[in-house]
Protein backbone atom coordinates (compact mmCIF):
# COMPACT_ATOMS: atom_id res chain seq x y z
CA UNK A 1 0.00 0.00 0.00
CA UNK A 2 1.79 3.52 -1.32
CA UNK A 3 1.75 6.09 1.62
CA UNK A 4 -0.87 9.17 1.19
CA UNK A 5 0.33 11.87 -0.56
CA UNK A 6 1.14 14.60 2.28
CA UNK A 7 -1.29 17.14 0.43
CA UNK A 8 -3.02 18.72 3.57
CA UNK A 9 -1.66 20.67 6.78
CA UNK A 10 -0.75 17.53 8.74
CA UNK A 11 -0.57 16.66 12.25
CA UNK A 12 2.97 15.72 13.80
CA UNK A 13 3.20 12.51 15.78
CA UNK A 14 6.39 12.04 17.52
CA UNK A 15 5.97 8.41 18.83
CA UNK A 16 8.94 6.51 21.30
CA UNK A 17 11.63 8.27 19.60
CA UNK A 18 15.18 7.68 20.93
CA UNK A 19 18.12 8.44 19.42
CA UNK A 20 21.54 6.69 20.42
CA UNK A 21 24.70 7.40 18.83
CA UNK A 22 28.09 5.70 19.06
CA UNK A 23 31.17 8.25 19.62
CA UNK A 24 33.71 7.87 16.87
CA UNK A 25 36.85 7.28 18.86
CA UNK A 26 35.47 5.22 21.67
CA UNK A 27 32.89 3.69 20.62
CA UNK A 28 31.24 4.51 23.60
CA UNK A 29 26.52 4.88 23.24
CA UNK A 30 25.82 8.18 24.09
CA UNK A 31 21.71 8.95 24.40
CA UNK A 32 20.77 12.30 22.58
CA UNK A 33 17.24 11.92 22.65
CA UNK A 34 15.97 9.46 26.16
CA UNK A 35 12.30 8.84 24.38
CA UNK A 36 9.42 11.18 23.12
CA UNK A 37 6.48 10.89 22.93
CA UNK A 38 4.17 13.92 22.12
CA UNK A 39 1.75 15.59 19.22
CA UNK A 40 1.27 18.79 17.27
CA UNK A 41 -1.70 19.89 15.82
CA UNK A 42 -1.63 21.79 12.83
CA UNK A 43 -1.59 25.27 12.47
CA UNK A 44 -0.27 24.86 16.40
CA UNK A 45 3.29 27.10 17.11
CA UNK A 46 5.64 25.11 19.33
CA UNK A 47 8.29 26.20 20.98
CA UNK A 48 11.20 23.31 22.08
CA UNK A 49 13.80 24.58 24.55
CA UNK A 50 15.95 22.64 26.78
CA UNK A 51 19.65 22.89 27.94
CA UNK A 52 22.70 23.11 25.73
CA UNK A 53 22.96 19.73 24.23
CA UNK A 54 20.43 18.50 25.09
CA UNK A 55 19.42 16.62 22.17
CA UNK A 56 17.20 19.82 20.45
CA UNK A 57 19.39 19.74 17.56
CA UNK A 58 19.47 16.31 16.72
CA UNK A 59 15.48 16.11 17.11
CA UNK A 60 15.60 18.96 14.79
CA UNK A 61 17.30 16.60 12.71
CA UNK A 62 15.38 13.53 13.12
CA UNK A 63 12.38 15.75 12.32
CA UNK A 64 13.73 17.51 9.18
CA UNK A 65 14.92 13.64 8.31
CA UNK A 66 18.81 14.43 7.72
CA UNK A 67 19.24 11.88 10.96
CA UNK A 68 17.22 8.45 10.96
CA UNK A 69 15.80 7.90 15.28
CA UNK A 70 17.50 4.50 16.55
CA UNK A 71 13.97 3.84 17.65
CA UNK A 72 10.54 4.90 17.37
CA UNK A 73 9.26 7.28 14.48
CA UNK A 74 7.84 10.95 13.61
CA UNK A 75 4.64 10.37 11.90
CA UNK A 76 3.78 13.17 9.58
CA UNK A 77 0.69 12.64 7.96
CA UNK A 78 0.99 8.70 7.63
CA UNK A 79 5.15 9.62 6.57
CA UNK A 80 7.84 9.91 8.12
CA UNK A 81 10.48 12.37 7.15
CA UNK A 82 13.31 10.43 6.97
CA UNK A 83 12.24 7.16 5.32
CA UNK A 84 9.78 9.14 2.79
CA UNK A 85 12.41 11.99 2.29
CA UNK A 86 11.43 13.19 -1.00
CA UNK A 87 7.88 12.80 -0.55
CA UNK A 88 8.50 16.10 1.77
CA UNK A 89 9.82 18.40 -0.92
CA UNK A 90 7.88 21.52 -0.69
CA UNK A 91 6.02 20.49 2.94
CA UNK A 92 8.71 21.51 4.86
CA UNK A 93 10.62 25.14 5.35
CA UNK A 94 13.64 24.79 7.59
CA UNK A 95 15.37 28.03 8.90
CA UNK A 96 18.44 27.59 10.81
CA UNK A 97 20.74 29.08 12.62
CA UNK A 98 22.93 30.41 10.26
CA UNK A 99 21.13 31.70 6.92
CA UNK A 100 23.63 29.04 4.93
CA UNK A 101 22.55 31.02 1.96
CA UNK A 102 24.85 30.30 -1.28
CA UNK A 103 27.47 32.72 -1.29
CA UNK A 104 27.68 32.44 -5.01
CA UNK A 105 23.87 33.16 -5.70
CA UNK A 106 21.89 36.48 -5.46
CA UNK A 107 19.32 36.74 -2.83
CA UNK A 108 16.83 35.94 -5.41
CA UNK A 109 18.75 33.11 -6.85
CA UNK A 110 18.47 32.01 -3.27
CA UNK A 111 15.31 32.04 -2.50
CA UNK A 112 14.28 30.30 -5.93
CA UNK A 113 16.58 27.69 -4.93
CA UNK A 114 13.86 25.25 -4.02
CA UNK A 115 11.72 26.19 -5.89
CA UNK A 116 14.04 25.23 -8.92
CA UNK A 117 14.31 21.82 -7.43
CA UNK A 118 10.65 21.35 -6.96
CA UNK A 119 10.60 21.93 -10.91
CA UNK A 120 8.22 25.16 -10.66
CA UNK A 121 8.46 27.38 -14.27
CA UNK A 122 10.80 30.00 -14.15
CA UNK A 123 8.24 32.67 -14.09
CA UNK A 124 6.48 31.28 -11.38
CA UNK A 125 9.81 31.24 -9.37
CA UNK A 126 10.82 34.62 -10.10
CA UNK A 127 7.33 36.13 -8.83
CA UNK A 128 6.94 33.94 -6.10
CA UNK A 129 10.73 35.11 -4.86
CA UNK A 130 9.63 38.52 -5.39
CA UNK A 131 6.69 38.60 -3.54
CA UNK A 132 8.46 36.78 -0.15
CA UNK A 133 11.59 39.35 -0.81
CA UNK A 134 9.19 42.15 -0.98
CA UNK A 135 7.00 41.03 2.24
CA UNK A 136 10.32 40.63 4.13
CA UNK A 137 11.04 44.51 3.04
CA UNK A 138 14.34 42.91 0.79
CA UNK A 139 12.72 44.47 -2.90
CA UNK A 140 16.22 46.65 -3.36
CA UNK A 141 18.47 43.64 -2.80
CA UNK A 142 17.34 41.14 -5.91
CA UNK A 143 20.35 41.07 -7.25
CA UNK A 144 22.82 41.19 -4.09
CA UNK A 145 25.08 38.85 -2.56
CA UNK A 146 25.11 37.35 0.21
CA UNK A 147 28.41 39.13 1.62
CA UNK A 148 26.73 42.49 0.56
CA UNK A 149 24.10 42.18 3.19
CA UNK A 150 24.18 42.29 6.47
CA UNK A 151 23.69 39.50 8.61
CA UNK A 152 19.76 40.12 9.71
CA UNK A 153 18.98 40.79 5.80
CA UNK A 154 20.48 37.05 5.15
CA UNK A 155 18.78 35.57 7.89
CA UNK A 156 15.66 37.40 6.52
CA UNK A 157 16.35 36.10 2.76
CA UNK A 158 16.47 32.61 4.42
CA UNK A 159 13.06 33.10 5.75
CA UNK A 160 12.09 34.28 2.16
CA UNK A 161 13.86 30.88 0.54
CA UNK A 162 11.57 28.70 3.33
CA UNK A 163 8.42 30.41 2.94
CA UNK A 164 8.47 30.65 -0.88
CA UNK A 165 7.92 26.74 -1.15
CA UNK A 166 4.66 27.11 0.55
CA UNK A 167 5.46 24.34 3.40
CA UNK A 168 2.49 23.46 5.21
CA UNK A 169 5.08 23.09 8.28
CA UNK A 170 8.04 25.63 9.26
CA UNK A 171 10.69 24.85 11.28
CA UNK A 172 12.95 26.87 13.15
CA UNK A 173 16.67 25.91 14.58
CA UNK A 174 17.97 28.08 16.77
CA UNK A 175 17.17 30.65 13.99
CA UNK A 176 17.52 33.93 15.74
CA UNK A 177 19.90 33.27 17.92
CA UNK A 178 22.91 34.45 15.94
CA UNK A 179 21.37 38.07 15.99
CA UNK A 180 21.79 41.59 17.87
CA UNK A 181 18.84 41.86 20.26
CA UNK A 182 16.58 44.87 18.05
CA UNK A 183 17.15 42.48 15.04
CA UNK A 184 16.55 39.28 16.60
CA UNK A 185 13.57 41.09 17.91
CA UNK A 186 12.33 42.32 14.68
CA UNK A 187 13.03 39.50 12.38
CA UNK A 188 11.72 36.74 15.29
CA UNK A 189 8.46 39.30 14.76
CA UNK A 190 8.06 39.16 11.00
CA UNK A 191 8.69 35.45 10.93
CA UNK A 192 5.85 34.53 13.55
CA UNK A 193 3.46 37.38 11.53
CA UNK A 194 3.98 35.23 8.35
CA UNK A 195 3.28 31.75 10.07
CA UNK A 196 0.26 32.78 11.59
CA UNK A 197 -0.84 34.95 8.82
CA UNK A 198 -0.50 32.09 6.39
CA UNK A 199 -1.67 29.23 9.15
CA UNK A 200 0.96 27.41 8.98
CA UNK A 201 2.14 24.53 11.84
CA UNK A 202 5.76 25.70 13.45
CA UNK A 203 8.12 24.27 15.54
CA UNK A 204 10.74 26.41 17.15
CA UNK A 205 13.97 25.23 18.69
CA UNK A 206 15.60 27.82 20.93
CA UNK A 207 17.79 27.85 24.05
CA UNK A 208 16.02 31.25 24.81
CA UNK A 209 13.56 31.14 26.92
CA UNK A 210 12.21 34.64 26.70
CA UNK A 211 11.90 34.30 22.97
CA UNK A 212 10.20 31.19 23.46
CA UNK A 213 7.44 32.29 25.87
CA UNK A 214 6.71 35.62 24.09
CA UNK A 215 6.30 33.64 20.53
CA UNK A 216 4.84 30.11 20.98
CA UNK A 217 1.46 28.97 21.23
CA UNK A 218 2.98 26.02 23.44
CA UNK A 219 6.36 25.35 24.96
CA UNK A 220 7.67 22.05 25.02
CA UNK A 221 10.49 21.37 27.60
CA UNK A 222 13.28 18.84 27.40
CA UNK A 223 15.45 17.48 29.34
CA UNK A 224 19.13 15.94 29.53
CA UNK A 225 18.87 13.56 27.27
CA UNK A 226 16.29 14.59 25.66
CA UNK A 227 12.50 13.58 26.74
CA UNK A 228 9.49 16.18 27.66
CA UNK A 229 9.91 17.30 31.37
CA UNK A 230 6.87 19.71 30.45
CA UNK A 231 4.47 20.79 27.88
CA UNK A 232 2.73 24.17 28.44
CA UNK A 233 -0.23 25.53 26.73
CA UNK A 234 1.23 29.18 26.82
CA UNK A 235 -1.99 31.40 25.96
CA UNK A 236 -3.94 29.18 28.85
CA UNK A 237 -1.65 31.38 31.32
CA UNK A 238 -2.47 34.54 32.69
CA UNK A 239 0.18 37.21 31.05
CA UNK A 240 1.06 38.13 34.86
CA UNK A 241 1.99 34.98 35.57
CA UNK A 242 4.55 34.94 32.89
CA UNK A 243 7.71 35.83 35.23
CA UNK A 244 6.83 33.37 37.88
CA UNK A 245 5.92 30.68 35.00
CA UNK A 246 9.76 31.44 33.25
CA UNK A 247 11.29 30.82 37.20
CA UNK A 248 9.49 27.87 37.26
CA UNK A 249 10.41 26.70 33.46
CA UNK A 250 14.14 27.47 34.24
CA UNK A 251 13.82 25.40 37.90
CA UNK A 252 12.71 22.29 36.03
CA UNK A 253 15.41 22.42 33.26
CA UNK A 254 18.19 23.17 35.77
CA UNK A 255 16.72 20.45 38.07
CA UNK A 256 15.75 18.40 34.85
CA UNK A 257 12.87 16.86 36.68
CA UNK A 258 9.17 16.37 34.95
CA UNK A 259 7.25 19.10 36.58
CA UNK A 260 3.55 17.64 35.64
CA UNK A 261 1.73 20.37 37.30
CA UNK A 262 3.11 22.62 34.37
CA UNK A 263 1.63 20.34 31.66
CA UNK A 264 2.15 16.81 30.73
CA UNK A 265 2.92 15.61 26.94
CA UNK A 266 0.16 16.23 24.75
CA UNK A 267 -0.62 13.23 22.67
CA UNK A 268 -3.69 13.31 20.18
CA UNK A 269 -4.84 10.27 18.31
CA UNK A 270 -4.51 10.21 14.25
CA UNK B 1 46.97 52.05 8.43
CA UNK B 2 46.96 55.30 6.67
CA UNK B 3 44.15 56.48 4.33
CA UNK B 4 47.35 56.66 1.74
CA UNK B 5 48.43 53.33 2.74
CA UNK B 6 44.88 51.81 1.66
CA UNK B 7 44.88 53.93 -1.41
CA UNK B 8 48.56 52.31 -2.15
CA UNK B 9 47.16 49.04 -1.53
CA UNK B 10 44.24 49.20 -3.74
CA UNK B 11 46.27 50.27 -6.79
CA UNK B 12 48.28 46.87 -6.51
CA UNK B 13 45.65 45.64 -6.20
CA UNK B 14 44.02 47.26 -9.13
CA UNK B 15 46.59 45.38 -11.11
CA UNK B 16 49.41 47.93 -11.36
CA UNK B 17 52.74 46.96 -10.49
CA UNK B 18 53.94 48.43 -6.89
CA UNK B 19 57.19 50.75 -7.19
CA UNK B 20 59.02 47.99 -5.53
CA UNK B 21 58.78 45.57 -8.43
CA UNK B 22 59.24 48.36 -11.17
CA UNK B 23 62.72 49.31 -9.22
CA UNK B 24 64.09 45.44 -8.67
CA UNK B 25 62.95 44.65 -12.42
CA UNK B 26 64.87 48.02 -13.38
CA UNK B 27 67.83 47.24 -11.79
CA UNK B 28 68.22 44.08 -13.27
CA UNK B 29 68.04 45.51 -16.63
CA UNK B 30 70.79 47.60 -15.69
CA UNK B 31 73.07 45.03 -14.13
CA UNK B 32 72.66 42.35 -16.65
CA UNK B 33 73.55 45.37 -19.32
CA UNK B 34 76.46 46.03 -17.25
CA UNK B 35 77.47 42.19 -17.32
CA UNK B 36 77.21 41.75 -21.39
CA UNK B 37 79.71 45.23 -21.08
CA UNK B 38 82.40 43.30 -19.80
CA UNK B 39 81.52 39.50 -20.36
CA UNK B 40 81.70 37.45 -23.99
CA UNK B 41 78.17 37.91 -25.99
CA UNK B 42 77.38 33.85 -25.07
CA UNK B 43 77.61 34.38 -21.47
CA UNK B 44 75.63 37.35 -21.12
CA UNK B 45 74.29 39.11 -24.39
CA UNK B 46 73.59 42.45 -24.72
CA UNK B 47 69.62 43.62 -24.67
CA UNK B 48 70.56 45.19 -27.84
CA UNK B 49 71.12 41.66 -29.09
CA UNK B 50 68.68 39.94 -27.24
CA UNK B 51 65.80 42.67 -29.07
CA UNK B 52 67.07 42.07 -32.18
CA UNK B 53 66.57 37.94 -31.30
CA UNK B 54 62.94 38.69 -29.81
CA UNK B 55 62.39 40.61 -33.56
CA UNK B 56 63.45 37.82 -35.68
CA UNK B 57 61.18 35.42 -32.97
CA UNK B 58 58.25 38.14 -33.93
CA UNK B 59 58.80 37.48 -37.44
CA UNK B 60 57.91 33.38 -37.29
CA UNK B 61 55.40 33.08 -34.62
CA UNK B 62 54.43 29.83 -35.75
CA UNK B 63 56.34 28.20 -33.22
CA UNK B 64 54.77 29.83 -30.41
CA UNK B 65 51.21 29.32 -31.49
CA UNK B 66 52.19 25.47 -31.36
CA UNK B 67 53.67 25.47 -28.19
CA UNK B 68 50.72 27.27 -26.84
CA UNK B 69 47.83 24.51 -28.72
CA UNK B 70 49.85 21.74 -27.39
CA UNK B 71 49.21 23.40 -23.88
CA UNK B 72 45.81 24.66 -24.60
CA UNK B 73 44.84 21.29 -25.91
CA UNK B 74 46.36 19.00 -23.52
CA UNK B 75 45.15 21.32 -20.57
CA UNK B 76 41.44 21.03 -21.81
CA UNK B 77 41.83 17.25 -22.02
CA UNK B 78 43.71 17.18 -18.70
CA UNK B 79 40.76 19.10 -16.98
CA UNK B 80 37.80 17.37 -18.28
CA UNK B 81 39.48 13.85 -17.33
CA UNK B 82 40.44 15.43 -13.85
CA UNK B 83 36.63 16.16 -13.97
CA UNK B 84 35.51 13.08 -14.96
CA UNK B 85 37.47 11.05 -12.43
CA UNK B 86 37.21 13.28 -9.53
CA UNK B 87 33.26 12.97 -10.12
CA UNK B 88 33.18 9.33 -9.99
CA UNK B 89 36.03 9.20 -6.55
CA UNK B 90 32.77 11.79 -5.54
CA UNK B 91 30.27 9.93 -6.35
CA UNK B 92 31.50 6.07 -5.16
CA UNK B 93 33.89 5.66 -2.35
CA UNK B 94 35.45 2.33 -4.16
CA UNK B 95 36.18 4.46 -7.24
CA UNK B 96 38.36 6.91 -4.99
CA UNK B 97 39.75 3.76 -2.83
CA UNK B 98 41.18 1.83 -6.28
CA UNK B 99 42.19 5.01 -8.16
CA UNK B 100 43.57 7.63 -5.56
CA UNK B 101 46.74 5.26 -5.56
CA UNK B 102 47.42 5.14 -8.66
CA UNK B 103 46.65 9.23 -8.84
CA UNK B 104 49.20 9.17 -6.50
CA UNK B 105 51.70 7.43 -7.90
CA UNK B 106 51.65 9.08 -11.02
CA UNK B 107 52.17 12.18 -9.18
CA UNK B 108 55.30 10.70 -8.01
CA UNK B 109 56.91 9.92 -11.29
CA UNK B 110 59.46 12.52 -12.29
CA UNK B 111 58.46 14.68 -15.43
CA UNK B 112 61.99 13.42 -16.83
CA UNK B 113 60.90 9.92 -16.62
CA UNK B 114 57.47 10.88 -18.42
CA UNK B 115 59.23 12.28 -21.30
CA UNK B 116 61.58 9.07 -21.77
CA UNK B 117 58.78 6.92 -21.18
CA UNK B 118 57.02 8.93 -23.82
CA UNK B 119 59.85 8.15 -26.07
CA UNK B 120 59.60 4.19 -25.56
CA UNK B 121 56.46 4.12 -25.54
CA UNK B 122 54.58 6.33 -28.97
CA UNK B 123 55.43 7.00 -32.09
CA UNK B 124 53.91 9.89 -32.82
CA UNK B 125 55.57 13.27 -31.78
CA UNK B 126 52.27 14.80 -30.93
CA UNK B 127 50.92 11.51 -29.00
CA UNK B 128 54.32 11.60 -27.08
CA UNK B 129 53.68 15.49 -26.41
CA UNK B 130 50.02 15.20 -25.07
CA UNK B 131 50.97 12.04 -23.50
CA UNK B 132 53.61 13.67 -21.33
CA UNK B 133 51.57 16.84 -20.49
CA UNK B 134 48.54 14.99 -19.63
CA UNK B 135 50.04 12.54 -17.08
CA UNK B 136 51.81 14.96 -15.51
CA UNK B 137 48.43 17.71 -15.49
CA UNK B 138 45.05 15.58 -15.04
CA UNK B 139 46.08 14.16 -11.08
CA UNK B 140 46.49 17.69 -10.19
CA UNK B 141 43.11 18.42 -11.38
CA UNK B 142 41.59 14.89 -10.28
CA UNK B 143 43.24 15.80 -6.94
CA UNK B 144 41.85 19.63 -6.58
CA UNK B 145 38.84 19.26 -7.56
CA UNK B 146 38.21 16.36 -5.48
CA UNK B 147 39.05 18.78 -2.49
CA UNK B 148 36.99 21.17 -3.55
CA UNK B 149 33.63 18.60 -3.84
CA UNK B 150 34.60 17.60 -0.40
CA UNK B 151 35.68 20.97 0.57
CA UNK B 152 31.62 22.17 0.41
CA UNK B 153 30.98 22.85 3.79
CA UNK B 154 28.29 20.74 5.79
CA UNK B 155 26.26 23.67 6.97
CA UNK B 156 25.44 24.65 3.09
CA UNK B 157 25.17 20.59 2.25
CA UNK B 158 22.54 19.99 4.93
CA UNK B 159 20.31 22.87 3.90
CA UNK B 160 20.29 22.21 0.20
CA UNK B 161 19.53 17.92 0.93
CA UNK B 162 16.75 19.34 3.64
CA UNK B 163 15.21 20.64 -0.12
CA UNK B 164 14.88 17.12 -1.40
CA UNK B 165 17.00 17.56 -4.60
CA UNK B 166 17.79 14.85 -6.74
CA UNK B 167 21.30 13.72 -6.83
CA UNK B 168 21.54 15.53 -10.52
CA UNK B 169 20.45 18.61 -8.61
CA UNK B 170 22.30 18.69 -5.58
CA UNK B 171 25.86 17.90 -7.73
CA UNK B 172 24.56 20.64 -10.18
CA UNK B 173 23.31 23.24 -7.88
CA UNK B 174 25.74 22.96 -4.67
CA UNK B 175 28.54 20.62 -5.49
CA UNK B 176 29.82 22.20 -8.93
CA UNK B 177 29.43 25.87 -8.24
CA UNK B 178 30.74 25.12 -4.91
CA UNK B 179 33.79 23.79 -5.89
CA UNK B 180 34.44 26.53 -8.82
CA UNK B 181 37.12 28.35 -6.45
CA UNK B 182 38.99 24.53 -6.30
CA UNK B 183 39.23 24.86 -9.94
CA UNK B 184 40.61 27.98 -10.64
CA UNK B 185 43.51 27.53 -8.30
CA UNK B 186 44.18 24.18 -10.43
CA UNK B 187 44.02 25.51 -13.17
CA UNK B 188 46.33 28.58 -12.35
CA UNK B 189 48.93 25.59 -10.93
CA UNK B 190 48.66 23.89 -14.14
CA UNK B 191 49.12 26.73 -16.45
CA UNK B 192 52.47 27.33 -15.23
CA UNK B 193 53.57 23.39 -15.05
CA UNK B 194 52.36 23.02 -18.26
CA UNK B 195 54.54 25.50 -19.78
CA UNK B 196 57.39 24.42 -18.30
CA UNK B 197 56.50 20.76 -18.91
CA UNK B 198 55.82 21.38 -22.73
CA UNK B 199 59.48 22.75 -23.21
CA UNK B 200 60.79 19.96 -21.52
CA UNK B 201 58.92 17.65 -23.67
CA UNK B 202 59.60 19.88 -26.88
CA UNK B 203 63.16 19.35 -25.91
CA UNK B 204 63.16 15.66 -26.78
CA UNK B 205 60.42 14.90 -29.25
CA UNK B 206 59.41 17.47 -31.32
CA UNK B 207 60.53 19.09 -34.54
CA UNK B 208 58.26 22.06 -34.15
CA UNK B 209 57.63 24.48 -30.93
CA UNK B 210 59.25 26.84 -28.58
CA UNK B 211 61.23 24.15 -26.82
CA UNK B 212 62.69 23.02 -29.93
CA UNK B 213 63.62 25.94 -30.54
CA UNK B 214 65.49 26.76 -27.12
CA UNK B 215 67.36 23.44 -27.75
CA UNK B 216 68.54 24.96 -31.71
CA UNK B 217 69.95 27.76 -29.91
CA UNK B 218 71.42 26.00 -27.51
CA UNK B 219 73.52 23.49 -30.34
CA UNK B 220 74.52 26.72 -31.79
CA UNK B 221 75.61 28.58 -28.73
CA UNK B 222 72.67 31.62 -29.10
CA UNK B 223 72.52 32.74 -25.72
CA UNK B 224 70.55 35.77 -27.21
CA UNK B 225 67.96 33.50 -28.68
CA UNK B 226 67.76 31.54 -25.44
CA UNK B 227 67.26 34.32 -23.28
CA UNK B 228 64.68 35.96 -26.01
CA UNK B 229 62.67 32.68 -26.31
CA UNK B 230 62.45 32.68 -22.33
CA UNK B 231 61.33 35.98 -22.39
CA UNK B 232 58.30 34.54 -24.83
CA UNK B 233 58.17 31.71 -22.33
CA UNK B 234 57.19 34.27 -19.29
CA UNK B 235 54.80 36.26 -21.45
CA UNK B 236 52.66 33.74 -22.58
CA UNK B 237 52.52 32.74 -18.67
CA UNK B 238 51.70 35.79 -17.43
CA UNK B 239 49.17 36.33 -20.20
CA UNK B 240 47.89 32.82 -19.70
CA UNK B 241 47.43 34.24 -15.82
CA UNK B 242 45.67 37.30 -16.48
CA UNK B 243 43.40 35.40 -18.56
CA UNK B 244 42.36 32.91 -15.53
CA UNK B 245 42.39 35.88 -12.71
CA UNK B 246 39.75 37.92 -15.79
CA UNK B 247 38.28 34.26 -15.83
CA UNK B 248 38.21 34.25 -12.15
CA UNK B 249 36.94 37.76 -11.59
CA UNK B 250 33.83 37.08 -13.18
CA UNK B 251 32.84 33.47 -12.13
CA UNK B 252 33.62 34.67 -8.31
CA UNK B 253 32.07 38.44 -8.50
CA UNK B 254 30.32 37.50 -5.27
CA UNK B 255 33.92 37.03 -2.89
CA UNK B 256 34.75 41.09 -3.60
Amino acid sequence: MSAPALDASPDIHVRGLRKIYRQKGSGAAVVAIARLDFSIRRGEIVAIVGKTGCGKSTFFNILIGLEPPTDGLIDIGGLTPYGDFDRFRGHIGIIFQQDRLLPWRSLMDNVTLGLEIMGLDPGEQRARAERWLHRLGLDGFLRAFPNELSGGMRQRAALARAFAVNPEILLADEAFGHLDEVTARQIRGQFFDMVRDEGKTAILVTHQLEEAIDTADRLLVFGKPATVLADLRLRAWPPGELPSLRARIQSTIQNNEPDPELGRPQEISR
Amino acid sequence: MSSEAVEAVDVAHAGRWPKETIVSLAAFVVLWQLASMVLPPFVAPSWARIGKSLADIATRPEFIAITVARVGVALVVSFLLGIAVAMAMYRWDAVERYLMPLVKLLMAVPVLCWILFAVLWFKFREVRIAFILVVVCAPIFVIDVLDGMRGVSKDLRDMVRALRPTARQFFWKLVLPGTVPAILTSWKVNLSLSIRVVTMAELVGATSGIGYALMQANETFSVADVFAWTVVLVLILMAAQIAVTWVERRLLVWRE
